[in-house]
């Protein structure tokens, strides 16, 4: 009897750490398209080649229709750069699929109609991003590089 | 000499008929038996006139100026796998046609109606259905979209174009249209100088009329209803919003209409019927909202903190959850003359003005506004008294923001 109450405790206490372990799980979470709103512009997330988001270090999500809504929040100061977790973006060239944004390549060219006029699109290999980038012809940036052009 | 007297006559003649715009028709089974052909064999500025019938000719594209008239509305049917209509020409007119079954594609923006670089292109009373976008026109100067209906049917989650998509287009005139299930009903980019007047634009999945950097534009009486939410104005300046409805927007973050960043506008003679919020703004500067009416919204207006040197004037307010909320102390804007309904002041001196001044965001609403969840306290006794309270002394609610002139009676506007 003894016995079935210290398992069941030990049960209690894993079930416990189970659930606090998930609430408290700075992952990122998909954008749902057509229902979430951009936390800065307001704006319906609706186009699946763009799209970007940020998990803070207490996993708080905030997302975003195009990547030039997260570089102005991130700039606005609202939080500090150590307590950003992870900064993502969406493949182009495979909607909806978020990446790691510092690592990501990006094309800017005003053939690229975004949501809120960046004309920025996002790759996770350099391969794709060439291979779009032949229509487009635009100009070639990196994370540091891009994170300049909307100061 | 016999020679040359003929090449006159000739080239005179010849000169002759070129400068007479001529007629073509186009009939199932006739002579000319597709639109594709009778563009081919007409000059510029001929007219071209399609018999009633279903012509499946893949995309068809207009490249001279030339005017299009359909009898009693011949289909055009796309069958899912083009662009239907493609205009490159300047002086373009389509009229009096069903457009049906365009390509949906995700990297390009297939229309019924594409048109690029067509400056005085008018398209008149033509019926729209299943198209990707509507109307899509690019880069063009004093265009007419006139009486149009226009109806998309999404097949998977969300794939839809906009109904009546410019970019970069100046002096358009977007009249008296009906647009249903699209992304956005109206969408404008880079378009000044232009009128959307007199369109229903209704049930579409992101908004009924959506404005990017779109400067000097006026759109009045329009209604815009059902949609994901109504209007949004966004990164603009100098624009009127004049007579137009805004109903039944709901939902989470629903609203009537969406101000971020714009300037130097109007808001005037509008009615806000049931929306979750009737107007959220944000970065909102030297805005005049006038003679509008707030009915039975959960919030008529949400007024951020950014928001300064607005004028609100003589509005009604009537039966809404919430007047107003804001989420900072500063206030910036001008509140006089409006009517509220919740306002419970006397007017001892009867001249139509109550004698205290109406306060219309109240503490609840705050702490809603900071803590969604606490709308489950919403008309509790507890709330009730913390309200008086606040009433009394405010310490959460802006102590500024108040209308020192609350009018005693509804207005008048016959909205």
């Amino acid at each position: 009897m003894e016995k079935l109450k210290d398992n069941l405790i030990q049960i209690f206490l894993l079930l416990t750490f189970i659930a606090l372990g998930a609430a408290c799980s700075v992952k990122p979470e998909p954008i749902v398209y057509g229902k979430d709103n951009c936390h800065l512009c307001k704006m319906t997330i609706m186009d699946k080649h763009f799209g970007a988001e940020v998990v803070t270090t207490k996993g708080k999500i905030y997302k975003f229709d195009d990547v030039n809504c997260m570089i102005n929040f991130l700039n606005s100061g609202y939080l500090e750069e150590r307590d950003v977790a992870h900064k993502l973006v969406i493949d182009f060239s495979q909607p909806e699929k978020l990446i790691d944004a510092p690592l990501a390549f990006f094309i800017r060219s005003p053939e690229i109609r975004t949501p809120m006029a960046s004309q920025v699109a996002s790759f996770e290999t350099n391969e794709s991003k060439n291979e779009y980038n032949q229509q487009w012809k635009g100009i070639y940036l990196t994370w540091g590089e891009l994170t300049t052009q909307f100061k | 000499m016999k020679y040359t007297l003929l090449h006159i006559t000739l080239i005179v003649t010849l000169g002759w008929t070129y400068a007479q715009p001529s007629r073509l028709t186009v009939q199932p089974n006739g002579k000319i038996a597709t639109i594709t052909q009778a563009i081919a064999l007409a000059d510029a500025g001929d007219t071209i006139l399609v018999k009633p019938g279903t012509y499946r000719e893949g995309n068809i594209l207009i490249n001279k100026s030339l005017v299009l008239i359909g009898e009693s509305k011949p289909v055009l049917d796309a069958e899912f796998r083009h662009e239907v209509i493609t205009v490159k020409a300047r002086h373009v007119t389509i009229s009096g046609f069903k457009i049906i079954n365009s390509r949906v594609a995700s990297m390009h923006d297939p229309a019924g109606i594409g048109a690029v670089e067509a400056d005085f292109l008018v398209v008149r009373n033509n019926e729209l259905v299943g198209t990707y976008f509507g109307i899509h026109v690019s880069n063009s100067n004093h265009i007419k979209v006139v009486d149009n209906a226009l109806r998309a049917i999404v097949r998977s989650d969300h794939e839809t174009g906009n109904g009546i998509h410019l970019w970069q287009c100046s002096n358009a005139v977007i009249k008296n249209n009906f647009i249903h299930g699209h992304r956005d009903g109206i969408y404008f980019e880079f378009v000044t100088n232009s009128v959307i007047d007199g369109n229903v634009s209704e049930g579409n999945l992101r908004y009924g009329l959506h404005f990017m950097f779109s400067n000097d534009d006026d759109y009045t009486n329009n209604t815009f209803k059902d949609n994901g939410a109504g209007v949004a104005v966004m990164y603009t300046k100098n624009v009127k919003m004049v007579n137009n409805r805004f109903e039944k927007n709901w939902g989470t973050s629903a609203y009537g209409l969406l101000l971020k960043d714009i300037r130097d506008s109007f808001v005037e003679n509008n009615l806000f019927d049931q929306n979750t919020i009737g107007i959220y703004m944000e970065g909102t500067s030297r805005t005049s909202f006038k003679n509008n009416v707030f009915s039975k919204n959960g919030w008529a207006i949400k007024l951020q903190a950014s928001c300064d040197d607005n004028v609100f004037s003589e509005n009604n307010f009537q039966s809404n959850t919430f007047d107003m909320v804001t989420n900072g102390t500063m206030v910036l804007n001008t509140i006089s003359h409006n009517y509220w309904d919740k306002y419970q002041g006397y007017d001892l001196n009867r001249d139509g003005i109550g004698d205290v001044p109406f306060r219309p965001v109240n503490l609840y609403a705050m702490i809603v506004e900071r803590i969604p969840t606490a709308v489950l306290l919403w008309r509790s006794f507890l709330v009730f008294l913390l309200d008086r309270a606040e009433r009394i002394m405010p310490a959460v609610t802006p102590e500024n923001l108040k209308d020192d002139f609350p009018r005693m009676k509804p207005y008048d506007f016959n909205l």
